[in-house]
């Protein structure tokens, strides 16, 4: 397995990446810009680029819907390609809505109300049904085999289930394991799939979904609705009147105040760890292989001498990475976990 | 910078396609699955008690059999040497019935033999009285024979010379 994964990585990142770069070179007819390329890759795009061979650049339309002046309006992402302009609307190339629609209202730039299915967003889906594709099998093999314990791949996804449900969940939750789990699991499995399908290059994956910091909020809002909707009295009474000696409640709420900051900042640090550790995890990877078009310019050794160094460290990184995807998650869905038995406390099933 | 802020559309996206994962899995993935992992795992700890408690009764039943076997092997020795008891016994006991019987039918022989001789002594002292009287008779020429004074007068003699043996 780990084989497959270092060749499958090897081979991504040797021939995909660099052909990203390369075609991107190629359409700016300029001196590279890695800084450019690589946050335009971390970014969100409105359709979703795939390199073929020769520098050749497939860009599957996706559709834009937006809300503007003129009410809804929803159209291909292929009509706005390079820098059209359709029903008013296009995309910045710079200012403070660069890369993203914008209209235009009395001569200024505003920008609309947009849910458009972007690249991230279809990678959301993708990864909503690799993970339905994941379990649902596993669930049909319970149904027809009662005691029988999957083998291969279900079997591989029973073991990470027993990992985090049986080592992680029922431990700290004791017997309001049942009640959360569904919860805890589906994190998991979803920040892990969109983890992994983000390292691979190609179409159905590569998307840096959980490096965006919108996705992780959203993840950490659940939490921290979870957490706070969940939270028994004496959880509430803990945070607002701790049992602690009166003059640090009284006339200065200094504790409480620490407790209520506690409150958010729990979410906020899992937002925070999850869209840093993915995303470093996509920009280490393209700042290595940028570097072989850096130093391409320095003519034909340099390439290659920095192509091989950079592929290098890129696989290792990449096999890093690879452990970092269901570490993040792991981290993710474990402190989750604990933050709703810190709310539970008191409470009479959990023990 | 652009990458540090969110973006309404992606938010919302998330919260959609979340909540709606969320609630296919939590209404037709994990209950089944759960249920399914936990049931095996019930199941094969039992399985698992279930063999070391028949380990453990095979190990009583297999030392239950030891003891029966040493009893029986006691007992069997018991009942042999009961029976040597026994046989001793029924043997002493014969021995001594018949020697017992013996004893009997010694004291009776010694009885009769006893009695005869009584008898043989009376009828010897009858003949002998009877006979000093017919000498003492033909001697003073004078029948003393059922003369009561005089047979007494033998009688008394007899017993003299008895004791005087």
């Amino acid at each position: 397995m780990k084989k497959i994964i270092i060749c499958l990585s090897t081979l991504f990142v040797f021939l995909f990446t660099a052909e990203v770069f390369a075609a991107e070179e190629g359409k700016e007819e300029g001196r590279f810009n890695p800084k450019e390329a690589i946050f335009s890759h971390l970014g969100d795009e409105y359709g979703w680029s795939i390199v073929l061979p020769h520098g050749k650049l497939l860009e599957i339309p996706l559709p834009v819907i937006l809300h503007g002046q003129r009410g809804w309006s929803v159209f291909s992402s292929s009509r706005l390609r390079e820098g059209k302009a359709y029903e008013g609307f296009y995309i910045a190339s710079s200012g403070k809505y660069a890369g993203k629609i914008v209209g235009e209202k009395n001569g200024e730039e505003y920008r609309p109300l947009d849910v458009s299915v972007t690249k991230n967003v279809l990678a959301l889906f993708i990864t909503a049904v690799v993970v339905m594709f994941v379990l649902f099998p596993l669930k049909r093999w319970y149904r027809r085999n009662p005691l029988l314990a999957p083998r291969r791949g279900l079997g591989v996804v029973e073991m990470i289930i027993d990992m985090v449900y049986g080592e992680v969940i029922v431990p700290v939750l004791g017997g309001e394991a049942k009640r959360f789990a569904p919860y805890l699991l589906t994190l998991f499995f979803f920040i892990l799939f969109s983890n992994w399908l983000g390292m691979i290059v190609v179409f159905p994956g590569g998307a840096n979904v959980m490096g965006n910091i919108s996705v992780t909020l959203v993840l950490a809002v659940c939490t921290f609705v979870v957490v706070n909707v969940s939270g028994t009295k004496k959880y509430w009474k803990e945070t607002v009147w701790p049992d602690v000696p009166g003059w640090l409640k009284f006339p200065l709420p200094i504790l409480p105040l620490i407790e209520i900051f506690g409150v958010f900042t729990k979410p906020i640090a899992l937002m925070i760890r999850l869209f840093a550790n993915m995303m470093a995890g996509h920009l280490i990877t393209l700042v290595l292989i940028a570097l072989i078009f850096v130093f391409g310019a320095l003519g034909a050794a340099a390439t290659a001498g920095s192509t091989v160094i950079a592929v290098l460290f890129a696989v290792f990184m990449n096999v890093i990475d690879f452990l970092i995807c269901f570490i993040q998650a792991y981290v993710f869905m474990m402190l989750s976990t604990i933050f709703i038995s810190l709310a539970r406390v008191g409470s009479k099933s959990a023990s | 910078m652009a990458l540090f802020e969110p973006e309404f559309g992606l938010v919302f996206w998330m919260l959609v396609v979340f909540l709606i994962l969320l609630g296919i899995l939590a209404k037709f993935a994990w209950p089944m699955i759960l249920k399914s992992v936990e049931e095996r795992a019930d199941f094969i700890d039992k399985g698992v008690q279930y063999a070391q408690e028949a380990v453990e009764k095979k190990k009583q039943a297999e030392k239950d059999a030891q003891a029966l076997y040493a009893e029986a092997q006691r007992r069997q020795l018991e009942i042999v040497q009961e029976a040597q008891r026994l046989k001793e016994s029924i043997v002493r006991e014969a021995r001594k019935a018949a020697s017992q019987e013996a004893q009997k039918v010694l004291e009776a022989a010694r009885l009769a033999a006893e009695q005869t001789k009584k008898e043989a002594e009376v009828q010897m002292r009858r003949r002998v009285s009877k006979l000093s009287l017919e000498i003492a008779g033909k001697v003073i020429r004078e029948d003393l024979s059922g003369n009561k004074a005089q047979e007494e007068m033998v009688e008394k003699f007899l017993n003299e010379l008895e004791n005087k043996n």
